[in-house]
């Protein structure tokens, strides 16, 4: 079984500034079969959204769920 | 092209204008901040980077101009999608709507039509005030010659927004800002739907029975049906079996959906975010006493915002708002039960 993580790309925003995101919205749920290259989920950090893509096609597992909070690095789904 | 794609109400409405922008040359959208920023509630986002500054024009500050360019470029044969950023601002571009807008194609023997969309953001619950809070239904929906929609979620949010385009009529497209998914605002759970990919149109003017019941009916739109769900949800553990119509448009209004729900339960609750007085909620009473009064077994009961502008103070405007505990005692009052234990 091959497994993907789906991180927050390093660098995606000024941490210097914001440390800190949330992940505003998924758009697939749990357990859901994804294409590759869909967008899963949106972080927002300080009212400006930024998208996320799956890595690979496959099965979506959410480890951080709406609301949650993430920094560049951090791991918010799986792809098996 | 089947999708399990969740979309929240601000894109859904997105894609539903992109896709018509792709395929029909005179649509463009105006407004302020609907280009770089993408609309301050998301429904333009990605717009211009697609289409560009030409069909996706940043306005100055005078909706008093760009609603009437609007009208002008409607009657020239283009269909305009123009965003009033908050409802509230009608104030000062009314002539343009109401005057201009819903009425030229009478005034010119149905010569020109006004095939314009004018959307615009609706709805409080964040202290925003009371002039950024209204949703001011009934005021447009009481002036002949608009069609009036104001969907609940995403997947009506993008039927009725290729709908409102297609449309001939002009056409005010009211959203509610708790339901568009932005991240600065919760939203209810249901608002954030599957939508499929492919464009499709729902009719103007057809309610949704959202939940099958037969003790009582709930008829809302727009936030309120979550509510009005919510509220359904703990009545069913009280055995409390009801039905909530989401009417989705105003006008046309969609009598007949509603008549054949309180003929079935017997009873009526209309919940509006709207002002009490002279509102849709009385207008709905109207349609069904109208037609037989005697299908009713309780009297009907209107519960809406109350006729006082929106407080700033969290408090006191959640105090003032319609919600779930409220519609609950509602449905409660006119089953003559107390309480729930």
């Amino acid at each position: 079984m091959n497994l993907a993580d789906i991180a927050i790309p390093q660098g995606l925003w000024d941490t210097g500034k914001t440390p800190e995101g949330v992940v505003a919205n998924w758009f697939y749920r749990e357990g859901s079969t994804v294409p590759a290259g869909a967008t899963v989920a949106e972080i927002m950090v300080e009212k400006t959204n930024y998208e996320i893509a799956a890595p690979t096609a496959g099965t979506l597992h959410v480890l951080i769920s709406k609301d949650g909070v993430v920094r560049p690095g951090s791991v918010i789904g799986r792809i098996s | 092209m089947s999708s399990n794609r969740i979309l929240t109400v601000s894109r859904a409405m997105a894609e539903a204008i992109a896709q018509e922008m792709r395929t029909d040359p005179t649509v463009f959208v105006m407004g302020e901040d609907i280009g770089a920023y993408g609309g301050i509630f998301g429904a333009t986002q990605g717009l211009l980077g697609e289409f560009g500054p030409e069909r996706v024009r940043d306005t100055p500050i005078s909706e008093t101009a760009f609603i009437g360019a609007g009208v002008g470029a409607a009657m020239a044969g283009m269909r305009p999608i123009v965003e009033l950023m908050f409802v509230d601002f009608f104030g000062v571009c009314m002539d343009a709507i109401y005057n201009l807008a819903a009425k030229n194609v009478y005034f010119s023997g149905g010569n020109c039509k006004v095939p314009m969309v004018l959307m615009t953001a609706t709805g409080g619950g964040y202290c925003d005030a009371g002039q950024h809070s209204q949703t001011l239904h009934a005021t447009f929906a009481h002036l002949p010659g608009m069609k009036v929609v104001a969907p609940s979620n995403a997947y009506d949010a993008k039927g009725l927004m290729i709908s409102a385009i297609r449309d001939n009529s002009p056409t005010l497209y009211m959203f509610h800002k708790g339901l568009q998914g932005l991240a600065w605002m919760a939203s209810p759970d249901g608002a954030a739907v599957i939508v499929p990919e492919e464009a499709y149109t729902l009719p103007l003017g057809q309610a949704n029975v959202v939940r099958k019941g037969k003790d009582v009916t709930i008829v809302t739109l727009s936030m309120m049906v979550h509510h009005a769900l919510a509220a359904a949800a703990a009545l069913e553990k009280s055995g409390i079996d009801a039905e909530v119509i989401d009417l989705r448009t105003l006008v046309p209004l969609d009598r007949d959906t509603v008549f054949k729900s309180v003929a079935k339960t017997g009873r009526l609750i209309v919940v509006d975010e709207d002002y009490t007085s002279f509102g849709l909620t009385a207008e709905i009473l109207a349609s069904v006493v109208e037609r037989d009064p005697s299908v009713l077994k309780a009297k009907p009961k209107r519960l809406a915002y109350p006729d006082i502008p929106i407080p700033y103070s969290r408090v006191m405007e959640q105090f003032a708002l319609p919600n779930a505990a409220k519609i609950e005692a509602a449905v409660r009052e006119t089953l003559n039960l107390k309480k729930a234990a």
